[in-house]
């Protein structure tokens, strides 16, 4: 507790703040970077947020480390777009991916990628087209090792289509699985019994009755362990695939390769781990000929023939690729394997204009609640008014100064729901001195002086600042724990000014009301808008003294 | 704002002494007449609002009601976050000079082919906006989209020239706003489970449950409202509803601290009953909670003039919009619904009925004595030295519990109200313990 009420000196508390205030700036200017701004959200300066949203099979939450994983794999990606500032950070059981600046439109891509997978190709027909031999089908690339002597494919390769972007025009079509964990499941379910069949006949009625265009409730569910009836994500070919013989994991490394002597076209140069390398020989070596399916998210990706036996782990995918095809086809295969499947919840991206039209206008909002609160203080409450302002003032100063640390240290960006959190909690801050000066009218109407009223007034309005605070923040802290979204930024900054209200208060407020009671000029009734009950208190002083059974042992301030 | 000063000088002088010593102390008294802003600043008030509780209680059930039945069957007007959908916005300020809605619509049609679903002109000033809607476009045919509108509107960058990087875009799924709903409400829970128990230790059991009551009362009024007026319902909205309750049970936290306060070893005295004290409570920090709600007002309001004003959407109008109403709700409900609810669960307790008794069957004995002849609500001024005994007692009372965060006695441990007047009226200066 602090010490008894009625003893405090006010110099000291005073004192304490302008240290704690100097320390506060003395951190921001000669640590860090030195620069007196905090870290601002990209709504308030522009860029592109991506917020992905993890589904699993059952519906139940993921595990941590699942998404941990997913982070750091979508954050290498992120980091390939080569924007600086970007970051990848997990939200509940959400991953958000914020890019500043203009060049974030890639990172809408960035999370449509799962689980890559090959499989062997047993059937493949063009939709709505008969069966035709796969030596012709459209989307086809070929493969071949990169000794170099395996041809270009006959295939015409995903002419013009990037893989990447057209999973993302299919995902984006459909409409996301019953958000109902329940009917998921039981949609899955359904799938797996006819489109993961190993009897040939329900295969062969599953590729009939599949529309490529219609949501897929196996996206990302398929049971690797058996054959699988799918799309590509053109929605232009079916397939009937046996189950995986490779993982996604056991791509070491891919890239885009521009055209050289050996192929005129771009193409794409494929590394495997050396227990991957082994696999892939081994099939290749067994299916010459035959056609291989990049799996992605049970969509295929791309279908190449298979020209050679290829040995040593390397690969060379070639086709009708672009430079941005290759590139996208070459990310996918290296990043392929995200331990979940993610759906893309929000994409946004915020121009800067929209960006400084909005800091200007929560600037403009929050100085004109403070201007409305000065305005209504000093009307009500006259200098005690002028001591509000004071605080707030000071107040908002500490408040800035930690802002900047944040951003530095825990890297706590500002976006727009964090400012108006803080314009919200002007209104609780000045709201605690109101608590304190009530106090005092109350003790001032039952007869004391100014002076002899600020140290119980002060013991009492401590306990209900104390309690009042204490809900506010619990109401920020839960919401800051448990909420989604942009909300976060709301919820700590209300939450911060809130303890920071608390600093204030005792260590500002409350000793400079304690220096005005000692100062003859301030407490003026005039001056202190105490008027009204000064002279209330007055005549029941003077109506004590005419009841002289009354005694001033009822006025006498008791000290604890 | 009339200043207190000013309003005072209609303030009668009471006609006597001991009159307005009373009437600091008993809501009763209606010897200061001032205005009743007067009353108001100066907390004597007298506004019998615990005595008025049955109408209180049918405006506000009604009021409840109607919300309820609106959320039953009007439903909420939900925005683009919870159907899921893609939003393009730009500034209306392009190279040709000022771009319509007409003109982005037709900019719209010739680049996909179709018409958006909606196109609309917000905002004022600069920072006004073209907004369409349209279902949620893939990342294709979004670029396409941005490229058309650059090159047939030409919307003007920071730098003043025509650019693609002028235009915004976002699209959600169908699913975010369940999402984030969801999460809102598991919070909401797990905040009211935290409140429960801090109201509990904090207070006493029935002030909990009428803390919990008007909580309700302020989460349905302002859901309920936002139905019936058919507000768009944001995330933003559902996130700010709930950082309402913290400030609606701030507000009936002040309350009932006066509450205990006042009450504090009631049972031994009988100046007053709860009724009354729990209404002086209210009387006295009725100026503070309005001050309080126009002060936390004021910015939400800044933050509502400038988000819907100047930027015609978005957080800031979301966030100011629900914390408005729901602040408005809560003062209302920490004022006239809490304390009415906390007298009449307090007023089941037969203690509390029998303490009643006493003061109504002392109140008569005096009123048939002859006193000042001052008008008193309370009947008139009771008997000098029965006052004095009485009032020292509860100044006593008040002095032992001043300390802060020192536990009130129960109530009946005090002195069983024997009032041996007299004797014992000198002033020893001591505290009793």
């Amino acid at each position: 507790m602090a010490p008894p009420a009625g003893q405090i000196r006010p110099g000291r508390y005073l004192a304490v703040f302008a240290l704690i205030l100097v320390g506060i700036y003395a951190l921001v200017f000669f640590t860090g970077d030195r620069k007196p701004t905090p870290e601002l959200g990209i709504d308030l300066q522009g860029g592109t947020r991506v917020t992905l949203t993890a589904r699993t099979p059952t519906g139940q939450p993921p595990t941590q480390e699942s998404l941990q994983q997913a982070r750091q794999i979508i954050e290498q990606r992120v980091n390939g777009l080569g924007v600086s500032g970007s970051e990848v950070t997990i939200d509940g059981q959400n991953l958000v991916i914020t890019v500043p600046g203009q060049n974030g439109e890639q990172a809408k891509r960035l999370g449509q990628t799962a689980e890559l997978n090959f499989r062997k190709v047993q059937q493949a027909v063009p939709v709505s087209a008969l069966p035709q031999s796969p030596g012709k089908t459209q989307g086809q690339g070929s493969t071949s090792g990169s000794g170099g002597s395996g041809s270009a494919g006959s295939g015409s390769g995903p002419a013009g289509t990037t893989p990447q972007s057209s999973s993302n025009g299919t995902a984006a079509a459909q409409q996301p699985p019953p958000d109902d964990p329940d009917s998921r499941a039981a949609a899955i379910e359904q799938a797996k019994k006819t489109r993961q069949s190993t009897n040939p006949q329900v295969q062969a009625q599953a590729l009939q009755a599949l529309n490529c265009s219609a949501p897929d409730p196996l996206r990302g569910n398929a049971d690797p362990q058996k054959p699988l009836v799918t799309c590509n994500q053109e929605g232009t070919e079916k397939y009937v695939l046996s189950p995986v013989f490779l993982e996604g994991q056991q791509v070491e490394t891919a890239s885009a390769v521009p055209p050289n002597q050996q192929y005129p076209g771009w193409t794409v140069n494929l590394q495997f781990k050396g227990q991957g390398a082994q696999k892939w020989a081994d099939f290749t070596s067994a299916n010459v000929g035959k056609r291989v399916a990049f799996v992605l998210d049970t969509q295929v990706v791309s279908a190449p023939q298979v020209q050679s036996a290829q040995l040593g782990g390397r690969t060379t995918i070639s086709g009708n690729f672009t430079q941005e095809s290759a590139t996208n086809l070459a990310n996918t295969l290296k990043y392929g394997s995200l331990p979940l499947a993610f759906d893309q919840s929000t994409a946004e991206t915020v121009s800067p204009t929209l960006g400084i039209a909005s800091m200007e206008a929560a600037l403009l909002a929050g100085g004109l609640g403070l201007i409305l609160v000065a305005v209504y203080c000093l009307a009500y409450y006259r200098v005690l008014g002028l001591l509000t302002i004071l605080s707030l003032v000071l107040s908002g100063a500490v408040v800035y100064g930690v802002l900047v640390l944040f951003g530095r240290w825990i890297g706590f960006t500002l976006d727009l729901p964090g400012m108006a959190g803080f314009i919200i909690a002007i209104g609780i801050t000045a709201d605690s001195f109101i608590v304190l000066f009530e106090r005092l009218k109350d003790e001032i109407r039952e007869g004391r002086t100014f002076r002899s009223a600020v140290p119980r007034s002060w013991a009492r309005a401590r306990r209900t600042i104390l309690s009042a605070d204490a809900v506010s923040f619990l109401a920020a802290a839960v919401l800051y724990i448990l909420a989604v979204g942009q909300v976060k930024g709301f919820a700590f900054t209300l939450g911060m000014s809130t303890v920071l209200d608390l600093i204030v208060v005792f260590l500002v407020t409350h000793p400079l009301v304690v220096l005005a009671s000692k100062n003859k000029f301030l407490s003026k009734p005039g001056v202190s808008g105490l008027g009204a009950v000064q002279r209330m208190g007055e005549r029941a002083r003077a109506a004590r003294k005419r009841s002289p059974k009354q005694g001033p042992s009822a006025t006498t301030p008791k000290e604890a | 704002m009339s200043t207190p000063d000013s309003e005072s000088s209609n303030g009668t002088t009471p006609p006597n002494g001991a009159e307005s010593t009373a009437s600091a102390e008993s809501t009763a008294s209606t010897a200061e007449r001032g205005g009743v802003l007067h009353r108001l600043y100066t907390g004597t008030g007298a506004f019998d609002i615990i005595g008025k509780r049955k109408r209180w209680y049918i405006a506000l059930g009604l009021l409840v009601l109607v919300c309820i039945a609106s959320i039953g069957f009007k439903g909420f007007n939900l925005g683009i976050e919870f159907t899921g959908g893609t939003k393009i916005s730009m500034p209306a300020a392009g190279a040709q000079g000022q771009i319509t809605a007409d003109e982005a619509e037709d900019a719209f049609r010739e680049a996909l082919g179709y018409p958006a679903d909606s196109v609309q002109l917000v905002g004022s000033g600069d920072s006004q906006t073209i907004q369409i809607r349209t279902d949620k476009l893939s990342v294709e045919e979004l670029t396409t989209v941005k490229q058309g509108l650059a090159e047939d509107l030409q919307p003007l960058g920071v730098n003043g020239q025509p650019t693609v990087e002028a235009i915004s875009d976002s699209a959600v799924s169908g699913t975010w706003g369940s999402e984030i709903t969801k999460q809102a409400l598991i919070a909401l829970g797990v905040f009211l489970a935290l409140v429960t128990v801090f109201l509990a230790f904090y207070f006493e059991r029935w002030m909990a449950v009428a803390a919990l009551i008007a909580l309700l009362h302020d989460v349905l009024v302002t859901a309920g409202l936002y139905s019936l007026i058919g507000f768009e319902v944001s995330p933003s909205t559902v996130i700010g509803l709930l950082t309402i309750l913290g400030f609606s049970l701030y507000d009936t936290v002040v309350v009932f601290d006066k509450v205990k306060e006042n009450t504090r070893g009631l049972l031994g005295l009988t100046r007053r009953t709860y009724a009354e004290a729990a209404n002086l409570a209210v009387n006295q920090t009725l100026m503070r909670s309005i001050n309080t709600s126009v002060i936390a007002l004021l910015p939400v309001l800044g933050l509502l003039l400038i988000g819907a004003g100047l930027l015609g959407v978005g957080v800031l109008r979301d966030l100011a919009l629900v914390q408005l109403i729901g602040m408005i709700a809560g003062v209302v409900s920490s004022l006239l619904l809490a304390t009415p609810v906390l007298v009449d669960f307090k007023m089941r307790n037969p203690k509390y009925q029998a303490q009643a008794a006493k003061v109504r069957q002392r109140r008569e004995r005096n009123s048939t004595e002859t006193s000042s002849g001052t008008e008193q609500a309370a009947g008139s001024a009771p008997d000098a030295s029965v006052l004095d005994a009485d009032s020292r007692r509860e100044r006593e009372m008040v002095a032992a519990v001043s300390a802060p965060a020192r536990t009130g006695k129960g109530p009946g441990e005090r002195g069983s109200g024997s009032r041996s007047a007299g004797g014992s009226g000198r002033p020893t200066g001591k505290k009793r313990r």
